[in-house]
């Protein structure tokens, strides 16, 4: 009679060999029941353990032991293949291909003067300043003549105006956004610190010019604001705006409602100075207009000039977006064709 | 305006260069916005003589010559034919490249060598057009560079003079800017006159009855003088500066006019009537030809020039065509006056008439300097022409200062600029200006300021004076300082319409910024479509075009025609939408404007995907964009009825958006025929929202409410109503019905054959969410039945049961 060890050797290495062959859950479990199941040949070598003398007992039926594990985990290994094969066939390979697109509204485009505009007003409410808007069919009174600019004074020809069609309300659609210092100023008193931004109109129309545009106008009141906290107020705004460290300059200019007034250039951001057809080659951009508020503006408010000083600054959002993205023509801000804002 | 720099330095013998006469011009605020070497392009043309002159033997149109440049001999052959052998011509030598660009080189031209070429005026950038090759004078030496040769050895600035300074605009105006810049001196040249015997008084008569608007007339006589010709260099400075040379007369006042600012006009004496001169208001209505030879409404408190018979000009705006100097003319009376700016601007401006003249007395003449350009004018014309000066001069209002005393602390200039001004620093400043200065103790000065300086009244224009002349490069930069930034009401409404955009945005929607002025033309066409009388319009009176007549009063337009336009270049599925101003007449306030977003939607509802699925947008699309923006921005809950009162929304397929009880919207279906009379073929959705009114109110603060611990209750009830029950209002019933009814909610709706004609099948889910407790059956069978008597009670339907 053999040894029951080689036996038990022989049907582990057939059990092993039925199971990997088992191409279905019922072949499996056929071999289960012929090899190791209750009725199992390992199983009923076990059962004749007990018969054996003690020392026999522990040799054989730790051998059995061995060989009933051994065939339940690839039992159990096999069962998991047969079980993924059979939900694969049934269910297909359920592997998504990640690269399509997924499936929502696509996003659409801010424009980019409205995106700059908010930019600019986002940078100056960083620095303390709060926002005041005003009307775009104005008041000669607020557009002009509290603006220091009477009828009949040359400075009315550096704004060309459209007039409303209603002489007996004096209106106009503002040149600037100017007239929101006086509004505002009119209502409160120092310290004032407000920006404004909005649509202005003026009547003309070429490569850089609209007859529509965006303008911010900021200005401050208090009792001891200087020329020298607008240079720094500017300096900080076009580090914020256009990066830090670049040069600008100011140039003394002429606004009615401001002096000393200035012309705030930067250094041209296409040719860093090197001189282009842009900055004409001058190596620098106007980028904004500000000065000193003038005393008499302060006069139509009911500010005193000997206590207040202020200073004022505006700036066209256009021209801004404009050197900001390179774009040539400001018309093409106002053709709304969705492959040129989308660029944005 | 045009500045050349040899003129200039006529005026100041400045050390400076042109190009540094430029960057210093420009950083004390008299703007130099080129600066340009007149000779550009001149390097190897000199002047030349003609040896001789004959055919081309191979070519009847041109011809061979040779000339000389005094040095060397060069054969040409040459085009033109204007030239004859002696001539002094100017030759482009090999190596040259002309100012339009043309590279002179060694050729053979049919045959014949050329060495080079004679230019014509045009070749050279000096003049737009000419005949034939450009003759110099005989007496030109020869070998010289034509720069050298012609006086283009110089730099012409244009200068861009603000409106403040009108003293600027001239010769005489920026030598003193640039003396004040630099320290260094203004030279007026002296202005000798050999006058004769016969008295002024013997040619004519001059009077001033409105002496408000003319504070100065001044005038010289002359008499024998002969039209003729300016010389050559004067003619050339008028050409470089824009103007065209006439002939001696004219051209000597617009060379005075260029010079010194100083606008003239030369009448003939002899066609004055009565020879005899009055500067008075016209008094009356009348019609009047100027130079121009239109007639222009003259209106009785406009300025004229009389003489002893009517009108002969418009004061310092135009002369009269009676008056004009004419080639015979043989005595010539020169008026160099100043006239009320004011006065000489409306002028202009009702005459819609503006001239070099008017421009610069709008802008303040220098009521000092009238009688000095008359005797310069006078002066310079007798170098070259030659005639007799009638003793004494005309000048009335001569005796006047009219210089003004401002009153000046350096202490204030400091406080402006926010940096120390020494009383030395401001002293220097004004000394450069000429400006003098009296100390009055205590800080206080008093400057006097010279006639010419229009822009100076006040001690704020003295500030601006120091700040400028030293530099505003010398100011430092602070920063300011900050007081705590208030929220104004307009930083909230700036940060809805941002978020709104935002949200849009994210929605797939397309930002546009249209004009807000509209064709009144097309509302017109489609006023019974648009819902807007244009007579309502805000109109404008000068519009730039026909399409920029009126001002807006809705938003749907602009976008129509941004989609339809987008739709012509193949762009497919557009989501556009505007936060912009609608404006309008408006009964109680005169007009209104108020800030609108616009969204309009076309196409599908999702880009094509590859997983399919029905996908044409509804107008429950638009609805749903209008209902998550204005949760979005906190405007809940707002209500949507039925309206037909937007025409260019379709009927029935049409809601206004209300907001307490207030329509903040509306929102539809396009209107087809309106739609496709922009050429746009499918279904257009649009909504506009009145934002103000729209986020008014802002939303309570949310208060806490325990959140539920037991679980909800869900019900179905399907029922057959009329299809005219709104389900809006069956909802928003349900879900007040009872505390424990969090939310009502339509899940199914079908119409058919199986319901009947007019009917349709809504089927409602129903959360009922216990408070405090776990419902009983009873507790929700209670509410089931009150919301089935509901249905059936008050909106007649008939409960489904399945
Ligand atoms: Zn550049």
């Amino acid at each position: 009679m053999t040894d029951p060890s080689d036996r038990l050797k022989e049907l582990q290495e057939a059990g092993l060999r039925a199971i990997s062959a088992a191409a279905s859950e019922s072949d499996l479990l056929d071999a289960k029941g012929k090899y190791f199941g209750k009725k199992g040949a390992v199983s009923e070598i076990l059962k004749t353990v007990a018969y054996l003398p003690a020392e026999e007992k522990k040799r054989i039926g730790g051998a059995a032991n061995e060989a009933r594990g051994a065939l339940e985990a690839a039992f159990n290994a096999r069962l998991d293949e047969i079980r993924e094969r059979e939900r694969l066939a049934r269910e297909g390979s359920g592997l998504l291909d990640v690269t399509l697109p997924g499936r929502s509204a696509s996003v659409g485009h801010r424009h980019p003067v409205s995106r700059t505009l908010s930019d600019i007003v986002s940078v100056f409410q960083r620095l303390g300043f709060s926002v005041r808007l005003g009307p775009e069919i104005e008041k000669d009174y607020y557009n002009f003549e509290a603006l220091n600019i009477p009828k009949d004074h040359p400075a009315r020809d550096m704004q060309d105006t459209f007039y409303m069609d209603w002489p007996e309300m004096d209106l106009v659609l503002r040149t600037h956004t100017s007239p929101i210092q006086i509004r505002t100023m009119e209502g409160m008193r120092p310290p004032v610190r407000v920006i404004a931004p909005g649509a202005v109109y003026r009547c003309d129309s070429d490569v850089t010019h609209s007859p529509m545009f965006h303008q911010v106008e900021g200005f401050a009141v208090d009792r001891s604001v200087t020329m020298a906290d607008l240079k720094g107020l500017l300096t900080e705004f076009c580090g914020m705006m256009f990066g830090p460290g670049l040069p600008l300059r100011f140039r003394p200019s002429f606004f009615p409602f401001t002096e000393p007034s200035a012309e705030v250039d930067i250094r041209c951001v296409i040719c860093r100075g090197a001189g282009c057809r842009v900055c004409k080659d001058s190596g620098w951009l106007e980028i904004l207009g500000c000065g000193m508020i003038d005393p008499s503006v302060f006069g139509f408010v009911g500010y005193d000039p000997e206590e207040y000083t202020g200073f004022a600054f505006g700036m066209g959002v256009e021209r801004i977006a404009m050197l900001r993205h390179g774009i040539n023509d400001i018309r093409l801000f106002f053709e709304n064709d969705i492959r040129f804002i989308s660029q944005f | 305006m045009k500045i050349l720099y040899s003129w200039l330095k006529e005026f100041v013998d400045t050390r400076l260069s042109a190009a540094e006469i430029g960057d210093a011009l420009t950083m004390a605020g008299v703007e130099v916005s080129s600066c340009r070497f007149l000779g550009e392009g001149f390097d190897n043309v000199v002047t030349a003589k003609i040896l001789a002159q004959g055919p081309h033997p191979n070519a009847d149109k041109l011809s061979l010559c040779r000339v000389t440049d005094g040095s060397r001999e060069y054969p040409i052959v040459c085009g033109a034919k204007n030239m004859q052998q002696g001539d002094v011509v100017a030759l482009a030598r090999t190596g040259a490249k002309l100012p339009n660009g043309m590279e002179i080189k060694k050729a053979k031209i049919r045959g014949e060598v050329s060495e080079g070429m004679l230019c014509s005026e045009m070749e050279l950038r000096l003049s737009e057009e000419s005949a034939g090759i450009m003759i110099l004078p005989p007496e030109t030496e020869l070998g010289k560079p034509l720069a050298d040769a012609i006086g283009l050895s110089d730099w012409l600035l244009e200068v861009e003079i603000t409106p403040n300074r009108g003293d600027c605009l001239s010769v005489l105006g920026v030598a003193r800017e640039v003396a004040a810049i630099t320290g260094e001196k203004v030279s007026v040249p002296e202005a000798p006159i050999r006058e004769s015997d016969l008295p002024i008084g013997d040619f004519a008569s001059v009077a001033v009855t409105d002496a408000d608007l003319c504070p100065r007339y001044s005038a010289r006589v002359i008499s024998d003088v002969t039209i003729a010709p300016s010389p050559d260099w004067m003619q050339r400075r008028l050409s470089l500066c824009g103007v065209r040379p006439i002939n001696n007369i004219v051209d000597i006042t617009n060379y005075i006019f260029l010079e010194l600012g100083q606008p003239m006009h030369a009448f003939d004496l002899d066609r004055l009537g009565g020879r005899k001169i009055d500067v008075k208001r016209s008094g009356i209505p009348r019609s009047y030809v100027t130079l121009d030879g239109a007639a222009r409404e003259i209106l009785p408190e406009m300025l004229l020039i009389w003489d002893g018979e009517g009108p002969v000009a418009v004061a310092g705006v135009m002369g009269g065509q009676n008056t004009e100097v004419l080639p015979s003319t043989r005595r010539v009376l020169f008026e160099s006056a100043h006239f009320a700016p004011a006065s000489i601007r409306w002028t202009s401006r009702r005459l819609g008439l503006s001239t070099e003249s008017s421009y610069r007395f709008e802008r303040g003449v220098d009521p000092g300097g009238t009688m000095y350009a008359a005797d310069r004018a006078v002066s310079l014309l007798s170098r070259f022409a030659s005639f007799a000066v009638a003793r004494g001069v005309f000048d009335v209002g001569g005796g006047t200062d009219f210089s003004r005393s401002v009153p000046f602390r350096p202490a204030r200039a400091g406080r402006i600029l926010g940096r120390e001004c020494t009383e030395e620093e401001c002293a220097d400043v004004l000394r450069r200006l000429e400006f003098p200065v009296r100390d009055e103790g205590q800080g206080r000065w008093s400057v006097t300021v010279p006639p010419h300086r229009f822009d100076i009244e006040r001690e704020i224009d003295l500030v601006e004076e120091v700040a400028r002349i030293t530099g505003y490069d010398k100011i430092p930069t602070t920063y300011p300082e900050s007081g705590a930034p208030e929220f104004s009401p307009d930083d909230r409404f700036v940060k809805i319409t941002e978020d709104a955009s935002e949200f849009l945005r994210s929605q797939g929607f397309t930002q546009a910024i249209n004009f807000s002025f509209v064709p009144e033309k097309e509302w017109r066409q489609y006023a019974h479509m648009l819902g807007f009388d244009p007579s309502d319009a805000m109109r404008l009176t000068n519009p730039i075009s026909d399409d920029t007549t009126m001002m807006r009063p809705h938003l749907l337009m602009g976008l129509l025609h941004n989609l339809a336009s987008n739709l012509r270049r193949f762009v497919e599925d557009i989501r556009l939408f505007e936060a912009g101003k609608a404006f309008g007449k408006s009964f109680t306030e005169g007009h209104f404007e108020e800030p609108r977003l616009g969204f309009v939607l076309y196409g599908r509802r999702l880009p094509e995907n590859w997983s399919g699925g029905p996908n044409a947008l509804d107008f429950f699309d638009a609805k749903g964009v209008a209902e998550s923006l204005l949760s979005f921005l906190g405007a809940s809950p707002v209500h949507f009825v039925p309206t037909v009162a937007k025409p260019f929304l379709s009927r029935g397929k049409a809601a206004e958006i209300l907001k307490d009880g207030e329509c903040v919207g509306w929102l539809g279906a396009v209107r087809r025929e309106l739609a496709a009379a922009l050429e746009i073929p499918g279904a257009v959705f649009y909504g506009e929202i009145r934002i103000g009114a729209a986020t008014r109110s802002r939303p309570p603060e949310a208060q806490y409410r325990a959140v539920p611990k037991f679980p909800p209750v869900i019900r179905d009830i399907a029922c057959i109503l009329s299809e005219q029950v709104p389900v809006g209002d069956i909802l928003s019933m349900v879900s007040v019905l009872a505390e424990e009814i969090e939310s009502a909610t339509v899940f199914d709706i079908f119409t058919g054959e199986k319901i009947g004609q007019g009917q349709k099948s809504v089927a409602i889910r129903v959360k009922i969410q216990p408070l405090d407790r776990t419902l009983t059956d009873a507790d929700v069978n209670s509410i089931h039945t009150k919301i089935v008597n509901l249905l059936e009670n008050r909106f007649g339907g008939k409960i489904r049961t399945s």
